[in-house]
């Protein structure tokens, strides 16, 4: 092999490694002006209620849109507070929220617990039988579920707004999912210490799965804020209210028509929460709602 | 041990199933209230529920009166509430009915009450209405238990006869406040083009003609309800529309697809448009006045929404000043207009005594001088009694004070009380809502289609809308 | 594993989540079964006294009635075009995300926005963004007052104004919206499957890959898919799942009426025709209601078996 061919073949690697790299940052450009692309895409909508909701009704109404607002009317807000009521309709939902939660993390370690680490006949069964619920349209339970809540007599209490949906077959799939993860020789090793299931769901089973539970109350409670059908239907009284249901209600008149502005206002104060809680346990929601995908 | 849990739970699931069956059986009802020998018992409470569409305003003209009626009767317990809209209302009660938890008073349209009368939940009030029976008050003094001759003369005719449009001659409602169709329009911009507002539709295609010309970027007629306009017609053609018995939906005849036809031809040359084709209530567009393309100058609307039919003020002045009249006729000499607002119905309930409660308590409200005209004065709405125009207070501060700009709910209101003997109600039965929404829907859709053969768009058009009619009803 | 003798145990665990079913999700279907075999079935009926004979009557009703067929096509068109939409574009941004560092956090986060909102609400945003407001579109008297965001920006770019929503709009502008409008209530779910799956592959495989030099391509088809499979899998069949049930997107960008104006019901789904008739035929509607079950299932059957034949485990 002659000097001058080694030359020729450092030559061809260093182009090489500079045609990578050239390529390697158009590839990143790319990347990001897709990305950036579709998040201004996926963005725009929130925008748009955001700058609607500070508008006069009068510049909402303007032939050409104007993609900010010429002046900013923050008493859209102060009207969507006072005319929907809306401190009293977020205790309400807090407390449902909270209540229905904690009851719901309950039943379901529980039940996970069972499917994931207990053996019992039929449990395969049982297993595919709940799943099978999951594919059932929920508006078909309302008919008979009234009837049923109405003869407990649990009209316009807090508890109808609780107890028939503690049980949710998803987050019993979420979290058994999880437990499966979890090696079954430390529950064997602390059966044979002597460490009660609860215990040992306590102190292993519940801190391994942290993320999961933490995504499954955020999910939980952002189902309590987004009830809108069942709510309406059985407790629709001013002490229960919830917020979507108040929203609506309170810009439905007999007579006349919305203030759009007043409306988009009243919608981004009861998103907000929500993004807020979003923003900051994201990292949760990412973790446990990733980890239920199909896997062991 | 499995065993035995399984057999509990089976066990818990059977006494379930049981107890949901059990309270879905209802032995077979009779609509006819029977005024109890014994009569209303002044001495214990009863509570009873009263469903409404009212906003906080008119509840707090509500919760007034309730204070003065319980002055006279103290034993009776008012609850009320605001379940949303008129169909929040509907299937609210609904559901309540089939669990036999339905409220004893509520907001109704004949619609409502026809589905109502299918679980024959609604009682028919005629017993009631007819009883000399005598009720004495906690003051001491006496009432007839019943309404007084007096007392139904009182009522302006065509809202009262509405509550026995149910096809078997009883009466199922009382009004409690009403509201109609009326045509407002740009009295500003009439007057300054000496244009004189239509009474009849051959006029009104004159005038939106006249305004084409003039302005040729404005749509000159709004109409707010495609059903109403379609109704309307009927009876001002008098025209089979529906009935309450034998065969329902008798709309699609050559009369109807005529008068479809014909403003189709006005859609098309832009001489009108409705909330739902415009995408909103017209009176946005009739508001707007000449500032932008698309405004209208005459805008068919609830008497009750008035205050939304006039401009926003700028510079402290409105810039246009409105005018109202009644609608357009085919024949001016004997117009017809849609009466609408809301009834009361009462329902029947094992107790007789809540039902007598709640009787007098729509009695009340009904009857009530003042609580008519301060209820007027706050909704917008009509009072359903002629002696409330004697009041000295809504003669003087309301009814005087009518104008085409800050008063202008008491200038539609006057119009509404001028055409006391030109309303007209359809026949409520199982299927009346669902053909009220279907001529809307066949309006919208013959207006707008985009076709070359249109008599036969909108001979199918009428075919369906029947035929969706009939499948909604059966 | 453990001995069996221990099951009451488990039976115990379950006995809250099982009784609660029983009340409010075993019994309601039992119930449906039960109205959907009574002919003509009405609780109002019910309540009034009528007593109903058993039959199929309900489910004849149903599959004879033309608007069914056509909710059914809806809803197949619906999951035919934004299922595989949503999940190639939400494998594209989630393999994107995963290959940068600045500015990662940020996007994944705006990514994930829709995810917390209500679809009604958020429907009505989308669909002021594509409104039109004016009277007579397409004739010769057309008055446009304002032709929508999504328009404007169309014009901008030297496009011309479409209509998408509005009477007279076409069938397939509207169905363009709802894809639109599905597609991005689905993505923040699906990226989130998918990026989570992404960032568990084990490093080794591209490190192996980049030291035999294998092109980006082969890598994606030959390591990243395959292994990202089980969660692809997943996303799919949540995806027909949920777009069998779609309802409450339409609702949000046509109303209730489910259809633009002139046309009302023209986009009308499955679930929404169970609504109509849940109303006053819940005989019918529960029929309605068991056949979509019994399209969803048979769906599902076959996901799950091509996904067996194609999923790495």
């Amino acid at each position: 092999m002659s000097v001058s061919e080694l030359t020729m073949q450092e030559r061809d690697m260093r182009k090489v490694t500079v045609k990578q790299r050239v390529v390697k940052i158009a590839v990143q450009v790319l990347l990001y002006l897709f990305l950036i692309t579709m998040a201004v895409i996926v963005i725009f909508p929130f925008y748009w209620m955001l700058i609607s909701s500070v508008k006069s009704l009068a510049e909402y109404q303007r032939a050409v849109p104007t993609l900010f607002p010429k002046e900013i009317l923050l008493s859209n807000y102060v009207e969507a507070f006072k005319q929907a009521n809306l401190g009293r309709l977020f205790l309400n939902t807090l407390y449902v929220g909270v209540v229905s939660t904690l009851l719901s993390l309950v039943i379901t370690v529980l039940s996970a617990f069972a499917f994931a680490r207990l053996e019992f006949k039929g449990k395969n069964a049982l297993f595919a039988a709940l799943l099978a619920t999951m594919m059932i349209p929920g508006e078909l339970f309302t008919i008979t579920n009234y009837v049923t809540v109405y003869s407990l007599k649990w009209m316009n209490t807090f508890t109808v707004l609780i107890v028939p949906f503690l049980v949710s077959v998803f987050y019993i799939y979420l979290l058994r999912q999880n437990f499966m993860q979890i090696p079954n020789e430390l529950y064997l090793a602390a059966k044979v210490d002597g460490t009660s299931d609860i215990k040992y769901l306590w102190k292993v089973m519940i801190p391994l799965s942290l993320p999961t539970l933490i995504s499954i109350t955020i999910l939980k409670m952002m189902g309590a804020w987004n009830s809108y059908v069942w709510p309406r239907l059985v407790a629709n009284d001013e002490a229960h209210r919830l917020i979507t249901n108040g929203l609506r209600n309170a810009f439905t008149e007999s007579t006349g028509d919305v203030n759009i502005p007043v409306q988009m206002a009243a919608v981004a104060i009861v998103s907000f929460p929500l993004f807020l809680v979003f923003i900051f346990l994201r990292k949760y929601i990412m973790k446990g709602v990733s980890r239920s995908g199909i896997k062991g | 041990m499995k065993k035995i849990i399984v057999a509990v739970i089976l066990l818990l699931a059977l006494c379930l199933n049981t107890l949901a069956l059990a309270s879905c059986k209802k032995d077979a009802k009779d609509v006819d209230f029977v005024v109890p020998e014994e009569g209303f018992d002044t001495s214990t409470p009863v509570t009873i529920t009263f469903y409404h569409t009212m906003g906080q305003n008119l509840r707090d003209v509500l919760d007034r009166y309730i204070v003065e009626f319980n002055k006279i009767y103290p034993n009776i317990t008012i609850n009320h509430q605001q379940v949303g809209g008129y169909d929040d209302v509907r299937d609210q009660i609904k559901t309540e009915i089939a669990v036999g938890g339905q409220p004893n008073i509520a907001y109704c349209y004949p619609d409502h009450v026809a589905l109502y009368n299918l679980a024959k939940a609604a009682i028919s009030m005629d017993n009631l209405i007819a009883s000399e029976m005598t009720v004495t008050r906690q003051d001491g003094t006496t009432e007839t238990l019943g309404l007084t001759q007096t007392q139904i003369d009182d009522f302006i005719k065509g809202y009262y006869e509405e509550g026995k449009q149910f096809g078997d001659g009883k009466m199922y409602t009382l009004p409690l406040s009403k509201s109609t169709e009326v045509l407002y329009y740009n009295k500003t911009f009439f007057d300054a083009n000496g244009i004189t507002p239509p009474t009849t539709w051959d006029e009104m295609e004159q005038v939106c003609k006249r305004i084409k010309e003039i302005d040729p970027d404005s749509i000159p007629l709004g109409y707010d309800s495609e059903s109403n306009w379609f109704i309307n017609l009927c009876e001002q053609l008098n025209s089979p529309y529906t009935s309450a018995t034998g065969d329902h939906f008798l709309f699609d005849n050559e009369t109807n697809r005529n008068f479809v036809a014909k403003f189709r031809e006005w859609y098309q040359k832009g001489y009108v448009t409705t909330q739902e084709i415009s995408g909103g209530y017209t009176s946005a567009l009739f508001v707007k006045a000449s500032t932008e393309a698309g405004n209208s100058y005459m805008s068919i609307g609830s008497s009750a929404g008035a205050t939304h039919q006039r401009p926003e003020k700028s510079g402290g002045s409105y810039p246009f000043e409105v005018g109202i009249t009644t609608v357009p006729q085919m024949d001016a000499a004997n117009p017809k207009v849609i009466s609408q607002g809301p009834s009361l119905c009462i329902f029947n309930k094992s107790n007789p005594q809540e039902v007598l409660a709640s009787w007098l308590f729509v009695k009340y409200l009904t009857t009530c001088v003042e609580f008519q005209a301060e209820f007027s004065m706050a909704s917008g709405y009509v009072p359903v009694i002629k002696s409330v125009n004697n009041n000295e207070i809504y003669k003087t501060q309301f009814l005087d004070k009518a104008d085409g700009g800050d008063n202008i709910a008491a200038l539609s209101i006057k119009v509404g009380l001028q055409q006391e003997a030109a309303y007209y109600t359809s026949p409520a039965f199982n299927g009346s809502s669902a053909a009220r929404d279907q001529v809307g829907l066949l309006m919208q859709k013959c207006l707008t289609a985009q076709t070359d053969d249109v008599a036969g768009m909108i001979k199918k058009a009428f075919e369906d809308a029947v035929a969706e009619c009939k499948y909604q009803a059966g | 594993m453990v001995e069996s003798k221990h099951s009451w145990k488990a039976w115990i665990y379950l006995s809250p989540a099982i009784l609660l079913l029983l009340v409010f999700t075993v019994w309601p279907i039992i119930n449906t079964v039960r109205m959907s075999l009574l002919e003509g079935y009405s609780s109002m009926g019910a309540a009034g006294g009528i007593s109903y004979s058993f039959g199929i009557g309900n489910f004849k009703q149903v599959l004879e009635y033309k608007d069914f067929l056509k909710c059914l096509g809806n809803t197949m068109l619906l999951c035919v075009l934004t299922v595989p939409i949503s999940t190639l574009l939400a494998l594209l941004i989630a393999v994107c995300l995963n290959a940068i560092k600045p500015l990662q956090r940020l996007l994944q986060t705006i990514f994930f926005l829709p995810y917390v909102t209500n679809s009604i609400a958020i429907g009505m945003v989308f669909a002021a963004m594509f409104n039109m407001v004016g009277s007579a579109f397409g004739g010769e008297n057309e008055i446009i007052i304002t032709a929508g965001i999504i328009n404007n920006v169309i014009e901008f770019f030297g496009g011309t104004r479409v209509n998408w929503i509005n009477v007279g709009s076409s069938y397939i502008a509207n169905i363009v919206v709802m894809v639109i409008y599905i597609v991005w209530n689905a993505l923040p779910f699906k990226i989130l499957i998918l990026l989570g799956g992404l960032q568990s592959i084990n490093k080794q495989y591209y490190d192996a890959a980049k030291v035999d030099g294998t092109r980006r391509i082969r890598v994606f088809g030959r390591i990243t898919v395959p292994l990202l499979s089980p969660m692809l899998a997943y996303v799919v069949i949540t995806g027909f799942i949920g777009g069998f049930k779609e309802y409450s997107s339409i609702v949000g960008i046509f109303g209730d009426d489910m259809g633009p104006t002139g046309d009302p019901g023209r986009l009308n789904t499955v679930v929404g025709f169970i609504y109509d008739a849940l109303g006053n035929h819940q005989g019918r509607a529960s029929a309605a209601a068991l056949i979509l079950f019994g399209i969803i299932f048979v769906v599902t059957l076959i996901n799950l078996y091509v996904s067996k034949k194609k999923t790495h485990y």
